[in-house]
């Protein structure tokens, strides 16, 4: 395929249909991660190829609408195995869950080489459920996956504060009257729905990326549920494009590892980068903590006279200190300049200041105090400052 | 595939999936008793980068080098599941979701970017070459043994004596891994040990399965196993028969069928899941079921019994119809413990102090019920109705020695004296 190709009307509409089916997901998934039920919906997309292998079986021909129900069939008839297992024996979840996805992706798998090596027309493209493989797809198809995507992502967004609340406290929520079970199906029921209409785009074995990562990645950035959601969905829906235009460039390749790995590229870029959250933030915090730590260790040791006191301690912080002409070399070691002794000397006072505070107004010490150490008199207002004061005993404002 | 017996050729491929399966089966039974399934199914996904990036730089499939890049994967991948989960703040599921399905497409993608430097294909991958597994053999000592089986049987000599090495640890680390912690026991040195094994035998099962597939060797042995037997030795070994057996088994079934032995292969072990969690000897469905039915016909007979009796006493007018009660009067009466009169049935002395112990028990307990428990006088009788059939004689004596025996029931009427025919029944 050339790259002009890319721009007939047929694969225009399919690149929308994909890209609409990756938001959906992402936006299911966001919910379904909170809830906890990741890997449940990786046991129902191994069961789809059951029933896709089926559907061809009783229709003859490779027709999306007919394979998709098929898979939806097989993949609702997986999950209810599970549960079944989960309920009737003593197997643990974690193994009733690998056990089924393994035994309904054999049976899958045992099907579509059946049906390949008999050789019955059309049935070369089964295959490429196992993967994905979106170049297939007719404008017929991606309005039928469309609709679905848009079904879902409306049944989400009127259900959400209900999905919401039963993720986070389930307990809560039965206690409240909601319908526990049935909210929880409809999540479920969603997955499946899903996981089948996003089989063109990643196929059985990876269509659960397009749940799981994009809300690993969306987390990163947001702590509140509905920017979750929305951006989790935007996540998805740029790695499904990726997936449709990379894979129509390069022969050979299927759609389903190029948007997984996009979006295992959007989900490394946000466990990285993101404010707050992020590996580099929280490496940066972790950094201020530490320069704060030494800086007054360091500052505590040079006022007690003690000018070998810095050996083993963060040369490069010392390397600040002396930058900063707060610390000088002296005799035997360092020792504070006039800007350093009253930087110590302020440290001091705002140490027994928060201790007499914390003493007697625990809480405020703990909504105020900070690693910077600042100066009581500049976070708490005086008229508190001074009720302290007169509790402590000291006659005086903190 | 020619029908006269079986070509050595399928000799050699059953029993490469059968060495296969049971190295596969020892491991899959430590991962499944110490609930690492899914981390099981995630590696066996994870270690295809490991395995092209080896065979891309020279290692042979099966080798050495795949070994190591195998591991190297598997380490990768259980290190970013705990990664993710601990510093980016999603559950551990989804922390495994998103490492291995990354490993397994960036596997897929390498497998299809090189596909003409390597001898391996997506096919391949996903479903294991087991038919072709003959095919490809080294020379040991004058015989020609394919290499898979080979691979096979040396992966399951040294998982086996790994196991068998930390035995008493592994057991330990399984069933208490705080206390095993604790008491000094290197739990961490084991689990890293458990991967390793797992993506081991992935690569010996990559051949015989596919990566997919393999956690259908894994997992399901050990589970069905499981619900047959109690101690980890005996799961172990019975996981090992099982993943055997299914393997001989599928390869024949896919041979005949023409489709995919590694599909089937899971296919049969399924099977023999739900063979095992429906039969498994008191804990299987069916045995519950029975157990279900034969308490409910003892406490459908006794219901009889006590109906004649209290019909005999005048408190109950009419005896129970109904298809049950007819079916279980025609059992007493077999038994001698009912007659057959006019107008219906009626107790023969035999069937007297059985039909008393019941109504002991039920006015005993309604009296103890009315004594001690604040329950209106209507509401004594449903309780006492089911717990009748599982008071014994010692209860009894305890409940007739703090009620005593003369006072009678709640509702006023006589409680029967305890009959020699009383059953013992539970204490």
């Amino acid at each position: 395929m050339n790259p002009a190709s890319l721009l007939t009307h047929n694969t225009l509409v399919v690149a929308i249909a994909v890209g609409a089916v990756g938001m959906a997901a992402g936006m299911v998934g966001a919910l379904a991660v909170l809830r906890r039920r990741a890997l449940a919906g990786d046991a129902a997309a191994h069961g789809t190829l059951a029933g896709v292998a089926l559907a061809f079986l009783a229709t003859g021909r490779r027709d999306l609408p007919w394979l998709l129900l098929g898979g939806l069939a097989t993949a609702l008839a997986t999950l209810a195995a599970l549960v079944l297992i989960r309920r009737w024996t003593r197997t643990r979840d974690d193994a009733a869950t690998a056990l089924v996805l393994g035994v309904s992706f054999g049976a899958g798998v045992a099907l579509v080489t059946g049906i390949t090596a008999r050789g019955l027309p059309d049935s070369a493209g089964l295959e490429q459920f196992l993967l994905g493989h979106t170049a297939a797809v007719t404008a017929r198809d991606a309005l039928l996956l469309t609709a679905c995507a848009a079904a879902a992502i409306a049944l989400l967004v009127l259900g959400l504060k209900e999905v919401t609340l039963v993720a986070f406290d389930d307990a809560f929520a039965a206690a409240a009257g909601w319908p526990v079970a049935l909210i929880d199906l409809l999540l479920v029921g969603l997955v499946a729905v899903m996981v089948v209409v996003g089989l063109p785009a990643a196929g059985a074995v990876l269509v659960t990326a397009l749940l799981v990562i994009p809300p690993v990645a969306a987390r990163q950035w947001t702590d509140r549920v509905p920017a979750l959601v929305a951006l989790a969905g935007a996540i998805g829906a740029g790695a499904a494009l990726v997936g449709v235009v990379v894979s129509g460039l390069v022969s050979g390749l299927s759609t389903g590892p190029v948007v997984v790995l996009a979006c295992a590229a959007a989900c490394g870029v946000s466990v990285v980068a993101a404010p707050e959250r992020g590996w580099l933030a929280r490496r940066r915090r972790a950094r201020a903590v530490h320069a704060a730590w030494e800086e007054g260790r360091i500052l505590t040791r040079l006022e007690a006279g003690r000018p070998d006191a810095v050996a083993g301690g963060d040369a490069a912080i010392l390397r600040q200190m002396i930058l900063a002409g707060l610390v000088e070399p002296g005799v035997g070691g360092f020792r504070l300049t006039a800007a350093g002794r009253a930087r110590a000397v302020e440290r001091t006072r705002r140490l027994a200041a928060w201790e007499s505070i914390l003493a007697v107004a625990p809480d405020d010490a703990r909504a105020f105090l900070t690693i910077d150490l600042p100066d009581p008199a500049t976070v708490i207002d005086a008229a508190r400052r001074a009720e302290i004061g007169r509790a402590a005993g000291l006659g005086m404002t903190p | 595939m020619n029908g006269a017996g079986i070509d050595p050729l399928h000799a050699w491929n059953i029993a490469t999936a059968m060495v296969v399966a049971a190295g596969c089966a020892l491991v899959g039974s430590l991962l499944v008793v110490r609930r690492m399934s899914l981390l099981g199914d995630a590696i066996s996904h994870a270690v295809l980068p490991g395995i092209v990036l080896a065979v891309m730089a020279g290692s042979r499939p099966g080798g050495l080098g795949v070994m190591v890049g195998a591991v190297a994967a598997a380490i990768v991948t259980a290190w970013l599941s705990a990664g993710l989960a601990a510093g980016a703040g999603v559950a551990e599921d989804a922390g495994t979701g998103v490492a291995f399905t990354t490993l397994f497409a960036l596997g897929v993608v390498l497998v299809s970017a090189f596909a003409a430097r390597i001898d391996l294909d997506a096919a391949c991958v996903l479903y294991g070459e087991l038919e072709l597994a003959a095919f490809d053999t080294v020379s040991l000592a004058g015989w020609e043994v394919p290499r898979g089986f080979l691979t096979g049987t040396l992966v399951l000599a040294g998982v086996a004596a790994a196991a068998l090495a930390t035995w008493k640890e592994q057991v330990f680390a399984a069933f208490d891994p705080a206390a095993a912690q604790a008491a000094g026991v290197p739990v961490t040195i084991l689990s890293v040990g458990l991967l390793a094994a797992t993506a081991v035998t992935t690569v010996a099962g990559f051949g015989v399965a596919g990566a997919v597939l393999v956690v259908a060797l894994l997992v399901v042995p050990a589970a069905a196993a499981e619900l047959l037997v109690d101690r980890l030795h005996r799961v172990v070994a019975l996981a090992a028969v099982i993943g055997m057996a299914a393997a001989a088994m599928g390869y024949v079934a896919a041979w005949q069928l023409d489709t995919s032995a590694a599909g089937m292969i899971a296919v049969v072990l399924g099977g023999c899941y739900l063979l095992a969690a429906l039969f498994a000897p008191g804990d299987g469905l069916v045995a519950r079921l029975v157990a279900v039915m034969l308490l409910r016909w003892r406490v459908v007979r006794e219901d009889f019994l006590a109906a004649l009796w209290r019909q005999a006493e005048g408190t109950v007018i009419a005896g129970p119809r109904g298809v049950l009660p007819t079916l279980a009067a025609v059992s007493l009466a077999a038994e001698g413990a009912v007659e057959r009169t006019a107008g219906g049935w009626r107790l023969t002395a035999a069937g007297r102090g059985h039909a008393e112990t019941i109504v002991r028990s039920h006015r005993l307990w309604e009296a103890w019920l009315g004594r001690n428990v604040e329950l209106p006088l209507d509401h004594l009788h449903p309780p006492a109705e089911w717990v009748e059939h599982h008071i014994g004689r010692d209860v009894r004596a305890r409940l007739a020695a703090e009620v005593g025996d003369r006072t009678g029931d709640p509702h006023g009427r006589v409680i029967p004296p305890e009959s020699p025919a009383g059953r013992e029944g539970p204490a």
